[in-house]
């Protein structure tokens, strides 16, 4: 096809296209004007002038003729295949996705002249899809980000844009007004057409919307605002709701429950929750649906909750007020952080003689009971310093207190001559949890003096850098120990003795261990107050107490900052996904092998899923785990001899996108409206109307309608006429 | 008992290493004046014999300018006379031992006379220049920490108040003008040594409830000012003082 067109050459500005214009309509109007007002009538002098003017003006801007050879191909035209997990929801007796297919191939028969690009959109870059293999992926389906994707193209822009959808997307919300619906979707200035993937609205009951009234903090009520939903034909009246947190080797904690009125689909319910463990918290969330409910694996949600701490409230008890209480005490107070609640027994009934009557006596009554059944759960972490388990009557609550170090509390037993064996503790429910096991010896602690010495563990610990970073290997001499056994398995020992065994190895001094979701230390010594006050204390002016202590309690609290590692979810976990990915991180200085251990968070117990890294890669590790199931999921990390760092993760069935699962018809009839497409189901493919073809140019030649140099002759003849005429009409 | 034969050495048994004991500073060349000289351990005994608090009966002095001094938190300084001028390693070994959070029990044995006081704190403004010394109000707890007591009496009635250097809430420096360690002093035989004036029985036994207190403090700090303490508290002081 060949066609011939003039235009303005291109070497001139555009400005100098419109001055010469200006400047051309300008005269016209002069001459105009003065051969009226002069009376005249003469058309040699109105002729001469025009056409004079027009020269000069096409000598400036030097019109051109344009040859071109072209040819017709088939418009470009996308479609975008909505690619969200949601289309992995059933549409009949297929799935979304799969009748998204079958969409894919009816536009590509229909639009068989037409250049097609298939483009799968929900999160992120669009990627290429081929006809008929659609997969899903990603929570959300934005739709906006994709169109303004396109327009950002460079290169041929499509004549027409055909979504695949069910309508459900992220971006553009529902309900926009028109303008701003034109504004979300209409960035290429082509009609967007829809094809919906189905109208059919399951009958489903489904937990919408999980929303917290803030951060939620250790200890403080939490409002969380749950949103139901039931759609299609299923009978909703009202509908029981429940929160509960997944915990480790313990059946799941019941947090709250109510019920959901449900009025036209929808109804919400706002549950109060305390969640008293900081850090990574998973819950479940759950709704009771009614018989007949065709998609149940979204009527639970499993969320991480990440949990703040305002400050560490701590339970101190001594059975006898020493130098090494002072001390500790003295520490905690100091902190503006931690928030203490202190018993110590100054008096003990069975042989104390204060020689004077109660209300003359400052004591008031260890309220055991009330600390143990009433405000235990309140505490962060409970410190047993010399206190004897059988004289002040802790033993039928030490069960309660070993189940809420599981349930994730901390514990730590300082030594003395009532701690450990010497304090009853031996053989008790709160023996189990210790991270080291209590010897069956008559003789509970060993008089002679001696300065512990560091494990390799204790080397490489991060809970041992502050201390270390001032006084090095060095330690105090510590008057004697408890006697303490073989460390239990998973436990990690810091400080070990250099004289005493046990079970053929070193005893241990200071350990750390985990206990379902708690953490336990046992500290052999009663003696660590000479990091605070002597001489050896002096030459760090009494710093290395709080070192000492300062890692203890943060590493107890999993404060980051004495972790070996952090550990973190990258993108979602999904069950029925191919991988989850875990990125590992060492903190600065961490050194050695790495040792991924992954459990569920159940009351029974499950074969951990193992991965061990050779090597010291300073740079995070991603790790990939297969075939995980909906629930909550625990993940400890050890780097080297290091003690494990902990994450608690949630993993979903569907998640987010699965939280609705209607069809949105209205939204898909609006986006077209708008940018004047057409809105059809499957069987409407054949209706969408055809872009015009493109235009291509294969050949283009220029050439000037004539030379300068013939304008400005024909404009300097065409004046001098112009100049004759004036002067025998008198006008000059 | 006779300070000349106590051990210095830290060989404790365990259990023992955080025991109080109330060792006595040996400054300005001075070390315990003989009659006193049982003070220390009666304070001990009545400490382990109405308290669950553990104490050495066995004291120790020690020397202002010995590393000794921060082997353990509490030290008194007990004189009737003069103390003369401290020598600069005393200064030091003081002014390192208190800023390290050591309390120090300055008791004056002859307060009528008042020469030994107030030449303690003359070597006080050397140790501490920028603490001054001021009166330990009655609400503070060290007279709630054990016995609850309205003041301070030792073998004389002196001023119903004691005074302190204090670092924020936590005591440093103790001073007391009641011969606190008269009250207590027994002869080899049993009896006491110096007879407690004007309130005979009654004010010995308030004597040893404020030394009890004093050793209750240094081994509990404010422990008796937390809240779980204070309602009960308040309701006794009341009942007392119907």
């Amino acid at each position: 096809m060949t066609a011939t067109s003039w235009a303005i050459t291109d070497d001139v500005e555009r400005w100098v296209v419109v001055v010469t214009f200006v400047l051309f309509f300008g005269s016209v109007l002069l001459l105009v004007q003065e051969l009226r007002t002069r009376g005249q009538r003469s058309w040699l002098i109105f002729a001469s002038g025009i056409l004079a003017a027009l020269c000069v003006s096409l000598a400036a801007v030097r019109p051109v003729i344009v040859d071109s050879q072209a040819t017709l191909v088939g418009p470009r035209v996308t479609v975008l295949v909505d690619q969200s997990r949601r289309m992995r929801l059933p549409a009949g007796d297929q799935t979304r996705i799969a009748r998204a297919d079958e969409a894919v191939r009816a536009i590509a028969s229909h639009f068989e002249n037409a250049r097609l690009t298939v483009l799968g959109f929900s999160e992120g870059p669009m990627e290429p899809l081929p006809t008929g293999a659609s997969s899903t992926h990603g929570s959300r389906s934005d739709l906006s980000a994709a169109i303004r994707e396109l327009a950002g193209t460079p290169g041929e822009r499509p004549r027409a844009v055909i979504v695949v959808s069910d309508g459900r997307v992220s971006r553009p919300l529902a309900d926009l007004e028109d303008a701003a619906l034109r504004e979300a979707v209409g960035a290429l200035g082509v009609p967007v057409h829809t094809v919906r993937v189905t109208d059919v609205t399951p009958n489903d009951a489904s937990i919408r919307g999980v929303r917290a009234a803030g951060v939620a903090v250790a200890h403080q009520p939490l409002a969380v605002t749950v949103e139901v939903g039931c759609a299609g034909e299923l009978a909703c009246g009202r509908l029981p709701v429940h929160i509960r947190e997944l915990r480790d080797g313990v059946a799941p904690a019941e947090l709250a429950s109510g019920i959901a009125e449900i009025h036209d689909g929808v109804g919400t319910v706002e549950l109060e929750i305390t969640l008293d463990r900081a850090g990574g918290r998973v819950l479940e969330i759950s709704v009771a649906a009614p018989n007949g409910d065709a998609i149940p694996e979204n009527d639970t949600r499993y969320m991480t909750f990440e949990v703040a701490r305002e400050r560490i409230r701590l339970l101190h008890l001594a059975g006898r007020p020493t130098y090494d209480v002072r001390a500790l005490r003295s520490w905690l107070k100091s902190d503006e952080s931690v928030d203490v609640v202190a018993f110590f027994i100054l008096r003990d009934s069975f042989g104390d003689e204060p020689g004077a009557p109660s209300f003359e006596l400052a004591l008031i009554h260890f309220p055991v009971d009330e600390l143990f059944t009433e405000h235990l759960r309140s505490f962060d972490a409970v410190i047993l310093q010399d206190i004897d388990a059988v004289r002040y009557k802790l033993t039928k609550y030490l069960a309660r207190l070993a189940a809420y170090v599981e349930l994730g509390g901390g514990l730590i037993m300082v030594g003395g001559p009532s701690s450990f064996a010497g304090g009853n503790y031996a053989g008790t429910p709160l023996d189990s949890i210790l991270p080291v096991e209590q010897p069956d010896d008559d003789k509970p602690s060993d008089p002679k003096s001696f300065v512990p010495r560091y494990t390799e563990a204790g080397h490489a610990a991060e809970v041992t850098r502050p201390i270390r970073d001032l006084l090095g290997d060095a330690l105090p001499e510590m008057a004697g120990t408890n006697f303490l056994g073989q460390p239990r398995p998973g436990s990690i020992v810091l400080w070990e003795h250099p004289e005493l065994t046990a079970g053929g190895q070193p005893m241990p001094v200071l350990a750390l261990g985990e206990a379902g979701d708690g953490r336990t230390i046992a500290l052999s010594v009663d003696a660590t107050h000479r990091l605070a006050f002597s001489p050896m204390a002096a030459g760090v002016a009494g710093r290395a107490y709080g070192a000492l202590w300062d890692g203890l309690l943060g590493w107890l609290m999993r404060d980051p900052r004495y972790e070996a590692a952090r550990v973190e979810v990258v993108g979602e976990c999904i069950e029925g996904e191919p991988d989850t990915l875990l990125r590992l991180t060492r903190l600065p200085g961490m050194r050695g092998s790495l040792n991924l251990s992954l459990v569920p968070l159940t009351p029974e117990t499950k074969e951990p899923i193992i991965r061990e890294l050779a090597g010291d890669t300073v740079e995070p590790v991603e790790i990939r785990v297969p075939g995980l199931q909906a629930g909550g999921y625990t993940a400890k990390v050890r780097i080297g001899e290091a003690p494990p760092s902990r994450h608690d993760f949630a993993c979903e069935r569907g998640g987010t996108a699965w939280a609705d699962t209607r069809p949105d018809v209205p939204r898909l009839e609006a986006i077209s409206r708008v940018t004047g497409g057409l809105a059809v189901n499957l069987d409407g493919v054949g209706q969408l109307p055809l872009p015009a073809a493109t235009r291509v140019s294969a050949q283009r030649e220029v050439a000037p309608v004539a030379p300068p140099w013939v304008w400005t002759l024909a404009s300097a003849v065409l004046l001098g006429v112009h100049w004759v005429a004036r002067r025998n009409s008198g006008l000059l | 008992m006779a300070l000349a034969a106590l051990c210095p050495t830290r060989a404790h048994a365990f259990g023992q290493e955080g025991a109080f004991q109330p060792r006595v500073l040996q400054a300005g060349s001075r070390a315990l004046e003989g009659p006193r000289g049982t003070a220390p351990s009666r304070w001990s005994w009545e400490l382990i014999r109405r308290t669950s608090a553990p104490a050495r009966l066995t004291v120790s002095a020690v020397a202002a300018d010995s590393t000794a001094l921060l082997e353990e938190p509490f030290t008194m300084w007990l004189g009737s006379e003069a103390v003369a001028p401290l020598s600069e390693p005393e200064i030091r070994g003081l002014r390192r031992y208190l800023t390290l959070g050591g309390v120090l029990f300055i008791d004056d044995s002859n307060p009528e006379v008042g020469v030994f006081g107030s030449s303690v704190r003359r070597e006080l403004e050397r140790i501490l220049p920028d603490s001054p010394i001021v009166r330990l109000p009655a609400q503070h707890v060290l007279y709630k920490s054990y016995y609850l007591l309205d003041r301070p009496v030792g073998r004389v009635e002196g001023p119903p108040y004691l005074e302190a250097i204090s670092s924020g809430k936590t005591l440093r420096v103790l001073l007391s003008s009641h011969d606190l360690m008269g009250a207590l002093a027994q002869q080899r035989g049993g009896g006491w040594t110096f007879s407690v004036e004007p309130g005979g029985r009654e004010q010995r036994e308030l004597a040893t409830r404020l030394a009890v207190n004093l050793a209750m403090y240094v081994l509990c700090l404010d422990y008796k000012d937390d809240q779980v303490h204070a309602e009960e508290l308040m309701r006794r002081r009341g009942r007392q003082r119907r």
